[in-house]
């Protein structure tokens, strides 16, 4: 039961959303000046009723950006599920395809689960060898200011690649609070975690320039432990986990894809993360991510 | 060399129980030589990114390496042993090829699964299926001979049931992380042997949780490690490949 549907397709050689349809409880908004006119890009953002999911919510929608268009999908404020009632699960799921020198941004807000909710994305992207596409998935661990850190009972986000029919990216990450270990134990004191894929012909100074500026940031922070570790404390060096991590690496026949995870105590410093990594964007799509 | 030959030949079917369990102890002995040993499962860019830094912060490391062990790799254990025949194990390794996203595990694992294949065949010479298999993954050229499919092929040929296969692979793994906890000199031999003992319990529990699903329902839990481990080649001086 599609609750969306989003097309973009040249129309006297400017991206233009040629269909969009949504109804109840998703909504989306589209602002005739988002990008400088001399940008091909247009902005689509979505919105839920209610500012948030709720339990048993079912959203799907499909986009489709045509040859030559660039469309960029993003939220107005991080996605809020509220609490679980009667054990019910919400979900979204968005299957999007990209055609040939067509470049799909997807730029959402985080992710928030309140205590005791269940959610799960599903996202779906088929693109052929032209296409270019640059998704940010992530989640905060609650509302922290009210002591909620990983205090949701499941969250599972999957996003897919294909290429031609042929899976490139397949990945699904789980949280659940189960009985062997909680989401808390395996997150330590990390409150956010992201993930930045980056894929395609329009990107690919992006992909370098990212993957040198996270070997060197990195770089500076891993340290090697000075004398064995059983004599002593490792870190008697006096060194402290990084506030950030981040690891970038390549993936796909060739390494044509990139894939940036990244763990944060604070959302705050991801947010100035993505502003900086993707400051590279602006020119291609009218503004910078994350600002 | 003669009486070799004769005590093969009294012994006719490989398939027998006892026999069987010669198998399955060269398999999961260390001394297979597999490479497993180059590998530290993220372990060693924990340490330098503090996330294990302290000898106690390893249990829990190993534990939470052995759940995603479980969530993600174990399906492809289980579907490969279900059906050792060439066209699912290359249809699982092209699939698990895209769900390593992290370069640092894709790369240890089609390692080890390479080194694991090419022994194989040598090995379980009663298994000309396996020599064949290989031959022919080798000539298509497309297909990475990733770990756990390759296990699962092995021990699905060489007559082991689903769930031990499965149990296997849990095995191997924590057994090799300790190993590479040992070499990292985050805990002595005998310290080893006494954790590994301990998170026995827990790992069966983790089998229990994780076994025998299908391969579009793997998924990660650990999240952070997998973000650490794939700081590995950031790492100026290391001990591991991965």
């Amino acid at each position: 039961m599609e609750t969306g549907s989003l097309v973009v397709s040249k129309v006297c050689s400017k991206s233009t959303v040629t269909r969009c349809f949504s109804k109840y409880p998703l909504k989306f908004m589209v602002p005739t000046k988002a990008a400088p006119s001399h940008i091909d890009a247009v902005w689509i953002y979505t919105l839920t009723y209610g500012g948030g999911i709720v339990s048993g919510d079912c959203i799907s929608f499909d986009v489709t950006v045509e040859d030559g268009c660039t469309a960029v999908l993003t939220t107005q404020a991080s996605t809020k599920v509220y609490k679980s009632v009667a054990l019910k699960c919400s979900e979204q799921i968005m299957e999007a395809s990209v055609g040939n020198d067509a470049l799909l941004v997807v730029i959402p807000d985080p992710v928030t689960c309140f205590s005791t909710a269940r959610y799960s994305q599903k996202q779906v992207f088929r693109v052929i060898s032209g296409s270019s596409l640059l998704v940010v998935d992530w989640i905060t661990s609650g509302r922290h200011e009210s002591g909620e850190k990983w205090d949701f009972t499941l969250y599972k986000s999957t996003n897919h690649i294909y290429v031609e029919t042929r899976p490139l990216f397949l990945d699904t990450v789980l949280l659940e609070n189960g009985n062997v270990t909680s989401i808390a134990e395996r997150m330590q004191d990390y409150q956010v975690i992201a993930m930045v894929i980056l894929l395609g012909p329009k990107l690919k100074h992006i992909q370098n320039q990212i993957q040198e500026d996270v070997k060197k940031m990195m770089s500076e922070q891993l340290h090697a432990p000075s004398m064995g570790g059983r004599t002593k404390a490792i870190n008697g060096d006096g060194y402290t986990k990084p506030p950030l991590i981040a690891s970038c690496n390549s993936f796909g026949p060739k390494g044509i894809g990139s894939v940036v995870r990244i763990a944060a105590t604070t959302t705050e410093s991801v947010y100035r993360f993505l502003h900086s990594q993707l400051a590279g964007m602006e020119p291609i799509i009218g503004l910078c991510p994350y600002r | 060399m003669e009486e070799v030959k004769d005590v093969t030949r009294r012994f006719s079917s490989r398939e027998s129980a006892p026999l069987l369990q010669w198998s399955k102890w060269q398999l999961l002995d260390s001394i297979l030589p597999t490479g497993g040993f180059a590998h530290s499962f993220g372990l060693e860019a924990a340490m330098q990114a503090q996330i294990v830094a302290q000898p106690q912060h390893l249990q829990s490391y190993i534990i939470h390496t052995l759940e995603n062990t479980g969530s993600l790799l174990l399906p492809f254990v289980y579907s490969a042993a279900a059906s050792p025949d060439l066209q699912t194990f290359q249809h699982l390794d092209m699939i698990l090829d895209a769900t390593l996203t992290n370069e640092v595990s894709r790369k240890a694992s089609v390692s080890q699964g390479s080194a694991l294949m090419r022994v194989s065949s040598s090995v379980f010479s009663e298994f000309p299926s396996l020599k064949m298999m290989r031959n022919a993954c080798l000539s298509n050229g497309d297909v990475c001979f990733h770990h756990a499919p390759v296990f699962g092929l092995v021990c699905g040929l060489v007559g082991l049931d689903g769930e031990t296969c499965q149990r296997a692979y849990m095995y191997i793994t924590m057994r090799d992380i300790i190993s590479a906890a040992t070499r990292l000199n985050l805990v002595g031999p005998l310290g080893a042997a006494v954790l590994q003992h301990q998170i026995s319990l827990v790992a069966e529990e983790l089998l229990t949780k994780w076994k025998n699903r299908g391969v579009e329902e793997a998924c990660q839990t650990s999240p952070l490690l997998d973000t650490v481990q794939g700081c590995h080649s950031y790492l100026f001086s290391r001990l591991f490949c991965s």
